[in-house]
């Protein structure tokens, strides 16, 4: 099963474009089931898939809105064993 | 290309900020001199990290200064700023900032390539290195080119 994630920042041009870029390093060197597409947080209401991901102070105000997803917060975009420790927390807990 | 949205004119090193807004203002001025953006676009990046937190401190000591296109983004444009003394941002893992990179982007496609080639040196020590040891912006943009 594959899952889809939305990667999401206020503007959707900067953080969220580098933030996908070092998502999917990882999602492919460790050959995660997770698609990943992205965008500004206009996308949120309407995404279907199961998991958003974005930056910490993001991430607190969207946990706030009670969305349907898992919601993930990264501190450091650059830091890969923060995103794979977090990515693989969410496959633990969907499987 | 990141040597395609940047330039000699969009470089400042060693800033002296007083704090997290006035470093902000100062890396965007570049932009805004060069025609890049208009002030409300400045404005838009200091209101949203005020409003909302510093979402823009994206790495270790690095904040990528940036807002909607609609907010006074003229043409897709990065600049490169260091500050002399790092300042906090009030981030819990990345603070103190002392690398600017403040982006305009007109569009959502124009610049991917150019985040994309900035993504791949923020992992790399080297770059931090000439940053911090560049005595010019054409030392800078003379790195950027020979990537």
């Amino acid at each position: 099963m594959e899952f889809k994630g939305l990667v999401a920042c206020r503007a959707g041009v900067g953080s969220s474009l580098m933030l996908k870029i070092k998502l999917n390093q990882v999602i492919n060197e460790h050959k995660l089931p997770i698609k990943i597409e992205h965008g500004s947080l206009d996308a949120v209401s309407g995404f279907k898939g199961v998991l958003i991901i974005t930056l910490s102070d993001v991430a607190k105000e969207l946990e706030a809105k009670k969305l349907p997803q898992k919601i993930i917060g990264i501190d450091n975009i650059m830091d890969k064993e923060e995103i794979l420790t977090k990515l693989n927390a969410f496959l633990a807990a969907a499987e | 290309m990141l040597k395609d949205l940047t330039s000699e004119a969009l470089v400042r090193l060693n800033i002296e900020a007083k704090d997290w807004e006035d470093a902000i203002r100062q890396a965007a001025d570049a932009l805004l001199q060069n025609g890049k953006i208009k002030p409300s676009y400045i404005d838009a990046i200091i209101k949203t990290v005020k409003e909302t937190g510093p979402y823009i401190v994206l790495t270790k000591h690095v904040a990528l200064p940036h807002a909607r296109s609609e907010a006074g983004a003229i043409e897709s444009a990065i600049g490169i700023a260091t500050v002399k003394t790092p300042v906090v941002f009030g981030h819990k893992e990345n603070d103190p900032v002392k690398y600017l990179f403040c982006l305009s982007a007109k569009d959502s496609e124009s610049h991917i390539n150019a985040l994309a080639d900035l993504t791949g040196l923020l992992d790399r020590e080297d770059f931090y290195a000439m940053l911090d040891h560049a005595k010019d912006a054409s030392e800078v943009i003379k790195y950027i080119q020979n990537l």
